[in-house]
């Protein structure tokens, strides 16, 4: 139980919760709400050797690859859709075996956290079973159903070491307001030993329980305000997604590893102080604008996807 | 004379989308997961035609029957969820798919057998992992739960290499079964494992329209006015059996087509296909 009054603290103090070789929970889901402030934060202080598990990721799991911070990624996906395809720095990661491949499914996750959330050892699925995910994961046991007679799949109880979210608003005493799919972050929170958050903006509780609570605060450990701490992933209905920011992001991953490190981990993460030097950096003030221009029309939101 | 009098053509990613439509029961609950385009619009596609009453989850933001305002780069962004009418939760929809509630599922692979097994977790053996995909999202899952699975992949077509070798989409062998079909790679049928669903049962292809046999082996149902089965066996590293009936497909109607590119005015769905495939269309029957 995380009970204090004010769990605001700086991005550094706040990432620090997170230790080399924990097991991290990195919320959002896709090109939407990762908390990619704190990831570059967490890069800057040289955390290393985690394991990631998740459900549908990408930019956020695929900078931690490209930056070694990663041992091992159980995630059920990793990729830019459509839009880029493959997650250059993961494919490398994973294929020189600096990254081991321990792939899960959605809903064998989900029964994983939510055993971790009932106190239960393990819960059962029908699914998985005739697939290569028994041979990833020897720690899945099967059983036979006492009720029914059916060979059912068991998978043991998952507990991160650490939920990173980005959410968008936050009281001080630390609880959440997520609007829009929450994703796997409100399981995640659960099911975790620690929960950290940034925030789009802190309100008082008032303004926070008018919007209702996601995430309750006893689960949170601490909290910081960070505006804009999901790009270039999308917090609507702040901000959309920044594709053209993804799209050079891609061209540095795809050039090889020193590249990727030379131009974009340098300028984007190593070079940036904080998180305000990087804001400034990707285009300021008329860039995060222009991600904000989503709402003034369809023509304009899709203009940032063109 | 309204646009969609005048348009005299359907490119092949119209005339997949409509097919797979097609696959899409009336009233049924479907899921169209995410990187997907092409699903994504068949789904819209039928509720819009000929499925008014399907429960349509939209992939990523779990949103029930949105009104996209536009299809997006991206599955998990607000113009894909404009007008849901209620949310699902991530545990939500998997537990409706392990109760036998979700009535369709839409799955691909880099790697596809002749049970619908698939692969996109990686390639190579136990060993030496060659190349990684991005893995399955909860595709393991749904293939085992979801009550009936359509299958597509725009990539079915191969073109040999100087020394005559094909990189093969539709494989003899699945490096990883990420999903299953109908049948193990060691031949043991579907009905042998507690599944709740029924396993796939077609795959729309750039080349041609797959169903499933008695057996659960993958049977040419449909070729395309421009392809063949000779065509389609070059393509294809296991042997297949023909339909008596092999037909031609139906080409979607002039309003159909046209509710396509009004919902996709970037054409992010042609991400899926290849160059050539872009350019590839075919002439409406005047009829």
């Amino acid at each position: 139980m995380y009970t204090q009054a004010d769990k605001r603290c700086s991005i550094t103090q706040l990432v620090a919760h997170i230790h080399s070789g924990d097991c991290l929970a990195i919320g959002g889901g896709l090109s939407w709400r990762e908390p990619m402030a704190a990831l570059r934060e967490l890069i800057r202080q040289n955390i290393k050797d985690l394991k990631l598990v998740g459900s549908a990721h990408g930019i956020d799991v695929d900078l931690l690859c490209g930056a070694g911070s990663v041992a091992a990624s159980a995630e059920s996906y990793v990729g830019f859709e459509q839009d880029f395809g493959m997650a250059i720095n993961y494919r490398r990661a994973c294929e020189t075996s600096v990254v081991k491949v321990e792939d899960n499914c959605c809903y064998t996750l989900v029964q994983q956290l939510r055993a971790a959330i009932q106190g239960l050892p393990f819960m059962p699925i029908r699914s998985v079973q005739g697939t290569d995910f028994l041979k990833l994961h020897p720690e899945f046991k099967t059983m036979i159903c006492p009720f029914t007679g059916e060979q059912l799949v068991l998978v043991p109880a998952l507990k991160p070491d650490v939920t990173l979210i980005h959410a968008h608003y936050a009281d001080q005493h630390g609880n959440l307001y997520i609007e829009g799919p929450p994703v796997a972050d409100i399981l995640f929170a659960k099911a975790s030993k620690k929960v950290i958050a940034t925030v789009e903006a802190l309100i008082s509780h008032q303004e926070l329980a008018r919007k209702g609570v996601t995430i309750p605060y006893f689960y949170v450990t601490a909290l910081c305000e960070v505006p804009y701490g999901a790009h270039p992933t999308s917090c609507y209905p702040r901000y959309a997604y920044d594709r053209e920011h993804t799209k050079h992001y891609y061209q540095a991953a795809k050039n090889g590893n020193d590249n990727f490190r030379d131009n974009y981990l340098k300028p984007y993460v190593y070079g940036c102080k904080d998180h305000a030097s990087y804001l400034n950096l990707i285009g300021g003030q008329t860039r995060l604008a222009r991600l904000e221009q989503w709402n003034d029309g369809i023509d304009q939101w899709m203009l940032l996807y063109e | 004379m309204n646009k969609a009098a005048k348009i005299k053509n359907c490119t092949l990613g119209e005339l997949m989308i409509y097919q797979i439509a097609l696959s899409i029961e009336d009233g049924t609950l479907a899921f169209h997961g995410f990187g997907s385009p092409l699903v994504q619009l068949a789904l819209h596609l039928a509720k819009c035609n000929h499925a008014p009453n399907l429960v349509l989850v939209a992939g990523a933001t779990y949103g029930i029957n949105p009104t996209p305002v536009f299809l997006t780069p991206t599955t998990n962004d607000f113009a894909m969820n404009r007008g849901a009418e209620c949310h699902l939760s991530i545990d939500e929809l998997f537990d409706l798919a392990a109760s036998g509630r979700l009535g369709r599922m839409f799955l691909s692979g880099l790697q596809i057998d002749r049970w619908g097994n698939m692969n996109v977790t990686r390639l190579g053996n136990d060993d030496r992992l060659t190349l990684k995909l991005p893995g399955g999202g909860g595709g393991c899952n749904l293939s085992c739960d979801a009550g009936h699975i359509t299958i597509w992949t725009a990539a079915h077509r191969t073109h040999a290499d100087e020394k005559g070798r094909r990189r093969y989409r539709l494989v003899n062998h699945c490096d990883f079964v990420t999903s299953v079909g109908h049948r193990t790679a060691e031949g043991l049928p579907r009905a042998s494992m507690s599944y709740s669903g029924n396993g796939p049962d077609c795959i729309v292809t750039d080349l041609c329209i797959f169903g499933f046999n008695a057996e659960g082996h993958a049977e040419l149902r449909s070729v395309y006015p421009d392809t063949s089965i000779e065509l389609v066996r070059e393509s294809t590293e296991f042997e297949f059996p023909v339909a008596d009936n092999l037909l031609t497909a139906a080409l979607p109607e002039p309003e159909m087509i046209e509710f396509i590119r009004q919902l996709d005015p970037l054409k992010i769905h042609e991400c899926e296909l290849s160059q050539d495939d872009r350019v590839r269309t075919f002439e409406l029957n005047e009829a």
